[in-house]
């Protein structure tokens, strides 16, 4: 140590490599100590000694044990560091700019030398939402009129103040202690940080399902989905788009294998009892369109094909709230979907039974089941363009349809509900007997003969939002989703085919 | 008002009164358990009318069906107020059955789940009595003459104000106002998916036009026939 001192101070420069110290000669630890060579020699164990004292003494380092104790490590001394023992690292006021800034201005400060061209150190904590090749980049969506009305409405929150709240999201890039800070409480309730959050990502989470639920159903390619989603959330990268492109690969042998299979066995099962059933009520069928259009005028007169409920006409006394039970004709299908629907508008399984709410009361669960029962029309009449288009395919290999009429079903695009809470109904395998209300309802069944028609298995997903109010989906034939706060990943390929041969039996 | 006819059972043939009534059971905690019977709790269920009117007048008798371990658990009460009070430890389906003034009318069974517990902490603590009532209406259709007597001349129950520990009314404009907006966009939807319905299935014939047209041509006998 004084050698390098001394050899500093005289300027004679015989160390260049080791010109800086590191942490590490400065705290002593590789500063290995030159072992002796252990000699050859062995020292025999004194007469009358206990082997086992002796091996404490002996085996440790084959060293002969010390005559004086010695203290030559660290020990228990503080340990003294060594400053000043090497070069000065020079300081250079110099120029730089932080990429984080979209002006390109350029600033001065001191720093190494040695450290001269390098980036700006704390840009990477910038996690401003223009910068979109982040893929932590945070991104505020925005919403439209439309969406807001439909979607996000909520009775504690008005526009304004969820205006005001993706305003400030958006200058403070989701910072909600800032945000916190910076709400204007004048114009609005003060709220806790985590009601600010709340609200931001339910609103978050709405708009995914609602966007996801749009571009299936206008596109029924969920491939095509994920490239606009991630586009409209700027949180594309280039790994995901390869994902993409293999996905598809995988969807498009994975359909052809399926399509060959499926056909042999629908043209064997299809049973004859479907067609013949099928035949059977296409007579009533004429009748119920009719009243489908009365209801589209906006009558609310009571629809047969909903529920029919107890009309108590006899004379005696009676409670009201039994006029609004449901009758036992119900199935436990529609019961549980209508029970869905309750729970997502917030409507009390029980109401209060005045005559005005028992009335409303049992409109809205008619319609709710009429809506039901469109949704499974509507995955049938889906099935059968696909079926239908297949059988096109086979008949005329080469050809192609005109794409509008394979164009799959653009309805629930803004239909939240409906798309959400009953997909997951859809996907079980179909009953006979819900067939026959399912025709009841509205003719959607087309003209006999079609032979492949055998359930509506809708190509679709199931959709849930799982205890932490994570929405998550599951998409037959493709893939599986789950979507945190508008970050969207995929996470496997296979669970969907397990879910599609489930169908099949 | 229709014709008053007068068949065998008397009944006003047209004519429906609507009285409005209210169930349900408060329950207070001892703040213990009772060492000699394990009892936590007082509690009275009760039956009484909405508005303030005499129920007696048309009203002969309520039953309330205990739980079986109660002694004689068939508690009959012939008039005001409508209510039995025990103490318990559990909570269980009460059976309250309306026996009204004109036996030709037959009873009317309502059930009523009796509620002991709540999370609320000062009704945990037995500082504040628990209510739980529930809104009902009784619906006399046709009733007859002396029902109909019974119905129109009931007497108010007491000269004070007459008030409920819920507030129904609020309650009721509220949950109206829910039903009719949740209706509006289920109408909505439906709208909507039927529009979409009727497209398909004109997407569907065309289809199948083309099929058939493709058919026709190849002439291929192992398809099934299409009509």
């Amino acid at each position: 140590m004084a050698g390098s001192d001394v050899r500093d101070i005289l300027d004679i420069d015989n160390a260049p490599e080791q010109a800086f110290i590191t942490k590490d000669a400065l705290m002593n630890k590789n500063q290995k100590k030159v072992t002796r060579k252990s000699m050859d020699v062995s020292f025999k164990r004194p007469e009358g000694m206990h082997r086992e004292v002796w091996g404490l003494l002996w085996t440790d380092n084959k060293d002969s044990p010390p005559i004086i104790p010695t203290d030559t490590n660290q020990g228990y001394k503080q340990m003294k560091a060594k400053i000043g023992s090497s070069k000065v690292r020079p300081w250079k006021w110099m120029p730089f700019s932080n990429p984080a800034r979209k002006d390109g201005a350029i600033f001065y400060h001191w720093r190494r030398e040695a450290d001269e061209g390098k980036d700006y150190p704390f840009a990477r904590f910038n996690k401003a939402s223009f910068n979109s090749f982040e893929t932590d980049a945070v991104d505020v969506p925005v919403y439209s009129d439309l969406e807001y009305q439909q979607h996000l409405h909520d009775e504690s929150w008005t526009r304004q103040e969820t205006d005001h709240l993706f305003d400030l999201c958006k200058r403070f890039d989701l910072r909600f202690l800032i945000i916190h800070d910076r709400w204007d409480r004048e114009k609005f309730l003060n709220r806790s940080v985590e009601d600010l959050k709340e609200r931001y990502y339910s609103i978050c989470n709405n708009l995914t399902k609602v966007y996801i639920i749009s571009h299936m159903y206008t596109q029924n390619n969920l491939s095509k989905y994920i490239i606009s989603h991630t586009c409209t959330h700027k949180t594309i990268s280039q790994k995901e788009e390869h994902l993409i492109a293999e996905l598809k690969k995988i969807e498009l042998r994975k359909k052809e294998r399926e399509k060959k299979t499926q056909d042999l066995q629908k043209l064997i099962t299809a049973a004859d009892s479907n067609i013949d059933s099928r035949r059977a009520e296409k007579k009533h069928n004429k009748k119920k369109v009719h009243q489908q259009q009365k209801l589209k005028e906006g009558l609310p007169t009571v629809e047969p094909s909903g529920i029919k409920f107890a009309d108590f006409k006899a004379s005696g006394v009676s409670l009201r709230s039994q006029r609004m039970k449901l009758p036992a004709s119900i199935g436990q299908k529609k019961t549980k979907a209508i029970e869905q629907v309750l729970e997502e508008l917030g409507i009390e399984y029980n109401p209060m039974p005045t005559e005005d709410i028992v009335t409303h009361f049992n409109e809205l669960r008619q319609d709710i089941v009429l809506l039901y029962e469109l949704k499974l029309a509507l995955a049938t009449c889906d099935y059968e363009v696909e079926s239908l288009r297949h059988r096109f395919e086979t008949l005329a290999p080469g050809k192609t349809v005109e794409p509008d009429l394979i164009k799959p079903d653009t309805s629930t695009a803004n239909l939240e509900i409906s798309s959400t809470f009953f997909n997951p109904v859809l996907l079980t395998p179909d009953s006979p007997s819900r067939q026959k209300k399912l025709a009841e309802a509205i003719d959607v069944v087309g003209t006999p003969g079609t032979p492949n028609i055998m359930s509506p298995i809708p190509f679709m997903g199931i959709f849930e939002n799982d205890k932490d109010g994570h929405l998550s989906i599951q998409v037959i034939l493709t893939v599986s989703f789950s979507v945190k706060n508008g970050h969207t990943q995929i996470k496997d390929h296979c669970s969907i085919s397990q879910i599609m041969t489930h169908k099949d039996h | 008002m229709a014709e008053v006819g007068s068949e065998p059972g008397g009944r006003i043939k047209g004519t429906t009164i609507v009285k409005p009534f209210v169930y349900g059971n408060i329950a207070r905690y001892f703040g213990k358990k009772r060492e000699e019977d394990g009892h936590t709790h007082q509690w009275t269920v009760y039956v009484k009318p909405y508005k303030n009117e005499d129920l007696s007048g048309y009203i002969k008798k309520i039953h309330f069906k205990l739980h079986d371990s109660y002694p004689n658990h068939n508690r009959v009460v012939t008039k005001p107020p409508y209510e039995v009070t025990e103490t318990g430890w559990g909570e269980f389906e009460v059976i309250i059955k309306i026996y009204f003034v004109d036996p030709n009318e037959r009873p009317v069974t309502v059930y009523h789940l009796l509620k002991l517990f709540q999370s609320e902490t000062d009704i945990m603590l037995g500082k504040k009595s628990l209510v739980v009532e529930y809104y009902d209406e009784l619906v006399f259709q046709d009733p007859t003459v002396l029902m109909h007597h019974a119905l129109t001349n009931t007497r108010p129950m007491s000269l004070g104000t007459y008030k409920h520990d819920t507030d129904f009314d609020e309650r009721k404009e509220k949950t109206l106002n829910n039903i009719v907006a949740a209706n509006k966009k289920i109408r909505y939807e439906i709208q909507e998916l039927n529009e979409r319905l009727k497209q398909k299935k004109e997407n569907i014939n065309k289809l199948k036009e083309h099929i058939n047209k493709v058919e026709d041509v190849d002439l291929q006998p192992d398809v099934e026939s299409v009509t």
